[in-house]
């Protein structure tokens, strides 16, 4: 019974999704890979292929980090402003279900982005000669990983911040969860255990959104050791979970006036 | 059908603001098969009341009951029941028809159900004719009237509604004001807030009256308010001769329009004075009473 109401949840906030401009942005977006497609097989010497790639996976990694942030931070907050959220939830229809449907529906969005930009992507870079190796498939669906995880961060942060505040908070642990990889192998930082232990610290507790991010990768390598790609999913996969706990248990508690 | 019993909510605020009381003790029921007015001035808890009832807000203290036949289960209950928030906001880009399949089948009725409730009610509405339109582009009125719409789909035993005919024009609030007495004569229990005294008057049977968060009247319409024999009239005459001794008090408009206010068991006798008198008479109105009124009468009775 349960899975069917968050269908339809889903579905209706797919569509509602779907009918505002968001997608237009997905379109230009696209129309800008096929136009540096063609300058770049017209301009550079070198390697259009790459250039294709790289532009088409950046455009896939930002725009889908993007959808997660603006939409995720309304996805919940927006709700409860306008009141809508009385009309579903006065029906029979659970808290968890109301939550797990909204965040299907918006992963519905992620999704048809993330094809079709991906199968712009691919098709661009195979048209310039390129060749699509494995690593393209794993990098795509880590873009997706990655979205998933600040998606869910976002939505939490949006239970106790307001929407200002939500975005710049999870910017920050974004950015954060990048960089972290970086300081790890710095001299400075293995020379002073403190600041060592706040980082590992860090790592631990915080999302690593370097650990779904194969972009530095793509362009030189051919694959990647299974070895090293199935511990991060099953980092973000688990790491996801955790958080969907975390916002089904605040939000079954949450006073909504 | 509900049973309110011994509710308090306080809102906790941060250090600098004290606490605010929005309910302080409040116990009242809604029987099965009534309409019940729930009356009370801004401010005064009633969203907070129905908030606590919906439990979308916890109360500090009492608790709230179904009757059995409601269920037993939360879920249950909220099949049996419909709720519309006060000044609603929809989905801006589903259409009208969506919206509806959106609301009907998280009730848990059939596509082809929805579809029949759709072509009864809808013309009833005056909403048939934007159903496929997106409901940004619906007016003020019309949102008001799907709203009322999605929430009696399903044929729920009760119906609670907060401030529906706010924000409606005169021939908005009669619609929906008969669809409520419809609905209520296919044994429906009604339970709906509002501030204005004449609605409340007019279609409900009991009224529970609000104000500052602490009930001050739970009872039969009829023992709150006035009847309309004891009520004056305003009635606006112009030209003929000034019947001044005969109104309770006259006030002189421009055009020679003056305004009389007449006991209503005089009001005969004066029309009849005024016409002979060479006036013409243009207006008849009821004077309704405020809620401040209301709520003098009911302390002075007390
Ligand atoms: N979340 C809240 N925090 C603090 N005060 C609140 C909150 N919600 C409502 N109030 C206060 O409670 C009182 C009653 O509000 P409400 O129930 O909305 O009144 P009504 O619906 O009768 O107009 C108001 O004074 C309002 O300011
Ligand atoms: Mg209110």
């Amino acid at each position: 019974m349960m899975p069917s109401k968050i269908m339809t949840i889903a579905y209706y906030t797919f569509r509602e999704l779907y009918k505002s401009k968001i997608l237009l942005n997905v379109f230009f977006v696209g129309l800008g890979l096929v136009v540096v497609t063609f300058v770049a097989t017209e301009f550079t010497y070198g390697v259009p292929e790459r250039i294709a790639l790289d532009f088409g996976l950046g455009m896939l990694s930002l725009s889908s980090l993007g959808i997660s942030l603006f939409l995720g931070v309304n996805l919940l907050s927006k709700e409860m402003e306008s009141r809508t959220v009385y009309m579903v939830i006065a029906r029979p229809v659970p808290r968890y279900a109301f939550i797990l449907g909204k965040l299907v529906g918006l992963l519905g969005i992620q999704a048809l982005n993330v094809i079709v930009l991906s199968a712009l992507t691919l098709a661009s870079t195979a048209f310039l000669g390129g060749e699509l190796s494995p690593i393209l498939f794993w990098a795509i669906g880590f873009t997706l990983l990655e979205s998933l995880l600040l998606l869910l961060c976002v939505v939490l942060i949006s239970l106790l911040a307001n929407t200002i505040l939500s975005v710049i908070f999870s910017m920050v642990l974004l950015v954060l969860g990048h960089a972290v990889k970086e300081t790890q192998g710095l001299s400075f930082v293995e020379n002073h255990p403190a600041l060592k232990a706040l980082l590992d610290f860090y790592h631990f507790v915080l999302p690593a959104f370097h650990k779904l991010n194969l972009k530095d990768y793509v362009i030189y390598k051919k694959s990647l050791p299974l070895s090293y790609l199935l511990p991060n999913v099953a980092y973000g996969t688990i790491y996801s979970l955790g958080l969907l706990c975390l916002i089904v248990f605040l939000f079954q508690r949450k006073n909504l006036d | 059908m509900i049973n309110f019993s011994n509710v308090t909510k306080i809102f906790k605020s941060d250090i600098l603001t004290q606490n605010f009381t929005a309910l302080n003790d409040v116990s009242f029921q809604v029987p099965a098969g009534s309409m019940v007015g729930f009356l009370g001035a801004n401010g005064a808890g009633k969203t907070t009341s129905l908030k606590i009832i919906m439990d979308f807000i916890r109360p500090t203290g009492g608790r709230v009951e179904f009757s059995p036949e409601m269920g037993a289960t939360k879920l249950e209950i909220r099949r049996n029941l419909g709720f519309l928030p006060e000044r609603p906001y929809f989905y801006p880009n589903l259409t009208g028809l969506e919206f509806l399949y959106f609301m009907g089948t998280l009730s848990e009725i059939s596509r082809s159900d929805i579809a029949r409730e759709v072509a009864y009610w809808g013309p009833r509405f005056r909403v048939d004719h934007a159903l496929g339109r997106e409901l940004k582009t619906y007016s003020k009125g019309m949102l008001q009237r799907i709203g009322f719409l999605s929430t009696i789909l399903h044929h729920p035993k009760l119906i609670i509604l907060d401030e529906p005919l706010s924000g409606l024009d005169p021939i908005g609030r009669k619609e929906l004001k008969d669809v409520i007495i419809e609905v209520h004569k296919q044994g429906k229990t009604v339970f709906f807030s509002s501030h204005i005294v004449p609605d409340v008057e007019e279609i409900c049977d009991r009224v529970i009256f609000l104000k500052e968060g602490r009930l001050v009247y739970d009872g039969p319409v009829n023992s709150l308010l006035v009847s309309d024999q004891e009520r004056d009239y305003v009635i606006l005459v112009q030209g003929g001769k000034v019947l001044e001794d005969r109104a309770k008090s006259t006030v002189t408009l421009p055009d020679e329009v003056r305004r009389y206010v007449v006991p209503s068991s005089a009001k005969d006798q004066f029309l009849s004075a005024a016409v002979a008198a060479g006036g013409n008479v243009f207006s008849l109105e009821l004077v309704k009473p405020s809620l401040e009124e209301i709520f003098y009468q009911t302390q002075g009775r007390k």
